[in-house]
């Protein structure tokens, strides 16, 4: 039996929604595991990808503070290519709407100025990430292959997979291109 | 008379063209697309956005095809990588501006659905990514001082085409650009917020946007305009009967945009493109009787008979109709007076057409053409937009604008003669003289009149009502080349005029109003002992009236009107009425009925088509 292409998957700053058009695929996802073993991913029981390495790492979501960053920076040097998946990852996304007003201003609205919210506190424990300016994923790794869409379609992420696992570089085009 | 050609070849394609085409009208006319974004078929080329420049040989660069006019043996390819790389590399140039973020723009869809001309290109040149990053700090500025579109100037992507069309279409010269380079910016006058600008909020340039940098409120994530039926139509907003676009979804009226294979050429004013989809009053879906003081739901039935019993006991009844009605319902109601009731007291609730035989009509088309326009006694910016802007347009083109008025109108600033109008009518406490003014104009003002008229090769009067015998009976004497448009305030007021009906006082001690779908905005009721309104929306009319039948609205009626063009316009329907909401004419005749006399369909089509 051919040896199984390895993945790990990771979201930072997002919605999980990649992740769920990803789940989307139904019973391509059997298909695909026959030829694919998943490695590390945030829904399942292993989060960091192995420090030997995996062929395929996905990203989701933009890196937004420095905890996000070591985490797109690990999957970096842990993964030989590096799928960017999701507006948010390819583009910066939604995230980077907080970039207009400030970070201050969004940890003041969600804290304490919400509806919900009376005696609100932000939080300032010392081990928290140190937010930064929202980011796309290639304004700190390199990317190799960009899929965007909010979410990308189920049939665009099973193409890119495909056509990774069959060891050919994926041209997204016609519907399968889709940043809506 | 052969035409001038030039033979080109496009794409290995032998093309014919006229002199005088650019390389883009070319390749479009044998159906090849060259991409464009500052490119506009109703504007003049700008150049400004590098999406359409193609191989052109003997030419040492890359030419823009928008502008590139064609010579005879040109050879042009369109898409080849070198091109292909080009583009490429203008739109990532583009995305790197300003914060283009997809996800949250209404104009966004996929490959089949996308509304933005910007994403669909991206798509079409296999953008996955923004190699140039954009700023990722930086926030556009939003301005949301109008009523009806917003501009998000995160989305602009400089073709100007609003600028454009805000000259060149509207001729408003609001828009214009501020700073250069990086740092150009639309902006309106001086610099301050649009809705504190002289923008009119005719939304030309909103129809142009290629992106979703100029968003209307109202439709905003309603869907694309794939989820939409676009059915042209006419907008009943005043007489002169704009051609539109009317975007409708499950049988609501969504958005509107100007036609541009009508006469108005996709021009329109705030109040057919954006009033028209503003929220209404409550619909009336079924006939209101008033019993005990309050207005009680019934049938038709009830309700007709009940109209019918007060009729036949009344001394007199009097009709009174909006002029926002087609011919055929106008026709319905005077033939039911006449008729069924035998009352000749049927007239408009508002609404003036002045004499429309001083000479030859001008159509819209002719504004665009006149090197003279005298506008006397109207203000068409006030009453009839679209032909103001036309004027301005016309202005803009070389054309001398002589205004005739006793008092301030909209086109004063663009005039290049103005002569006094004097009203020498008696004065009156009564409300009603109002509409009997007469105004002169002497002489010495006639003489200037005639001679700048003579001297135009293609001159046009505008002219209101009320004008003096003298005045008109010098108009009918000026050479045959002016052409005459009557400043019509009321959608169908000249069509009502053909039928004999006009604005009027009538007498009775009973009145049947058919008011469709106006607003009395203000105006007290016509009440008389027994008050029927038939209407579409609840108003205050409404409430105080002893009976209200259901009326339909402008989009749902079929029929035709008589616009300022002196043109018998064909009014379509766009939505469906609400069931149980018959067309006017089959309530009179119901009505008719139960008065004991059959009113004829071909009474009511043979006056019609007297119109």
């Amino acid at each position: 039996m051919a040896k199984k292409v390895t993945i790990a998957s990771d979201w930072l700053a997002g919605c999980a929604g990649c992740h769920m058009s990803l789940l989307d695929m139904d019973e391509r996802l059997v298909e695909l595991l026959g030829a694919v073993s998943l490695h590390a991913t945030p829904i399942t029981d292993l989060k960091h990808p192995p420090p030997e390495g995996v062929d395929v790492g996905i990203i989701e979501g933009a890196v937004a503070n420095s905890a996000t960053e070591r985490v797109v920076r690990q999957m970096r040097q842990r993964c030989r290519v590096l799928v960017a998946m999701g507006d948010c990852a390819v583009f910066g996304g939604v995230p980077t709407m907080r970039n207009a007003g400030g970070c201050q201003a969004a940890l003041r609205r969600a804290y304490i100025e919400s509806e919900s919210t009376v005696g609100g506190r932000i939080p300032d424990d010392p081990e928290l990430a140190a937010m930064a300016q929202v980011r796309p994923i290639d304004a700190v790794v390199d990317v190799d292959v960009y899929l965007p869409g909010c979410p990308p379609p189920a049939d665009a992420i099973y193409y890119v997979l495909k056509e990774l696992v069959e060891g050919r570089t994926p041209q997204l085009a016609g519907k399968l291109l889709d940043w809506h | 008379m052969s035409e001038a050609v030039v033979k080109i070849t496009i794409d290995g394609r032998p093309v014919t063209a006229r002199p005088g085409q650019t390389v883009m009208q070319a390749a479009a006319a044998i159906g090849i697309n060259i991409p464009g974004l500052c490119n506009h078929p109703h504007l003049k080329p700008e150049g400004a956005c590098r999406l359409c420049l193609v191989e052109i040989e003997k030419q040492r660069n890359l030419q823009p095809a928008c502008t590139f006019p064609v010579a005879e043996g040109l050879v042009v390819r369109t898409e080849t990588p070198r091109i292909v790389e080009s583009r490429r590399f203008a739109l990532q140039m583009l995305f790197s501006e300003r914060s283009h973020y997809c996800m949250v723009c209404p104009v966004s869809g996929d490959s089949q659905s996308s509304d933005c001309e910007l994403q669909r290109l991206a798509y079409r040149y296999g953008l996955t990514h923004w190699p140039y990053a954009p700023d990722y700090e930086k926030a556009w500025e939003i301005d949301a001082s109008r009523k009806y579109f917003v501009m998000h100037h995160s989305r602009c992507i400089l073709c100007r085409r609003c600028v454009r069309a805000c000259n060149q279409i509207a001729a408003n010269h609001t828009l214009g650009v501020k700073q250069r380079g990086a740092r150009t910016m639309i902006c309106a006058d001086d610099d301050v917020p649009f809705g504190q600008s002289t923008c009119i909020s005719c939304g030309t340039c909103l129809q142009v946007c290629p992106t979703g940098a100029l968003v209307d409120r109202r439709s905003a994530f309603l869907g694309h305009e794939r989820d939409f039926t676009r059915t042209r139509a006419v907008c009943m907003g005043c007489a002169v009967g704009c051609g539109i676009q009317a975007f409708t979804r499950d049988n609501q009226l969504v958005r509107v945009e100007g036609d541009w294979a009508s006469a108005n050429e996709g021009l329109l004013c705030a109040a057919g493109r954006f009033e028209v989809v503003e929220p209404r009053p409550p619909r009336i879906l079924k006939p209101l009787v008033r019993q005990d003081w309050r207005l009680v739901e019934t049938s038709w039935d009830k309700a007709l008979s009940h109209i019918a019993a007060r009729f036949r006991g009344a001394q007199a009844v009097a009709g009174l109709a909006t002029p926002r009605l087609v011919t055929e319902s106008l026709a319905a109601l005077a033939c039911f007076f006449e008729e069924a009731l035998t009352s000749h007291e049927v007239a408009l609730l508002y609404g003036d057409a002045p004499p429309s035989e001083l000479g030859r009509p001008a159509a819209l088309a002719d504004l665009r053409a006149a090197d003279c326009i005298a506008v006397i006694g109207g203000d068409p910016l006030k009453d009839q937009k679209v032909v103001g802007y036309l004027v301005r347009r016309a202005r803009d083109a070389g054309a001398k604008v002589i205004v005739v008025d006793d008092a301030e109108t909209g086109l004063d600033k663009c005039a290049d003669v103005h002569l006094e109008l004097e009203d020498i009518s008696y004065p009156s406490e009564s409300p009603f003289e109002r509409l009997r003014h007469t105004y002169h104009l002497r002489a010495g003002g006639l003489a200037t009149l005639k001679s700048a008229l003579t001297a135009a090769q293609h001159p046009v009067v505008l002219y209101g009502s009320g004008l003096s015998t003298t005045v008109c009976a010098s108009l009918r004497a000026m050479p045959p080349k002016v052409r005459f448009m009557p400043l019509v305030v009321g959608t169908n007021t000249l069509g009502a005029r053909r039928l004999g009906l006009q604005t009027r006082p009538v007498m009775g001690d009973a009145v049947y109003v058919l008011m469709g779908d106006d607003l009395p905005n203000g105006t007290p009721p016509p009440h008389r002992q027994f008050t029927v309104i038939q209407a579409a929306y609840r108003s205050s009319w409404t409430e105080s009236a002893d009976v209200v039948l259901p009326a339909q609205t402008w989009a749902e009626r079929r029929g035709h009107i008589l616009n300022v063009e002196g043109r018998s316009v064909a009014v379509t329907p766009l939505l469906e009425a609400p069931p149980g909401v018959p067309a006017d004419w089959e309530t009179l005749l119901q009505l008719s009925m139960r008065m004991g006399y059959e009113l004829s369909m071909d009474a009511i089509s043979g006056m019609s088509q007297v119109v």
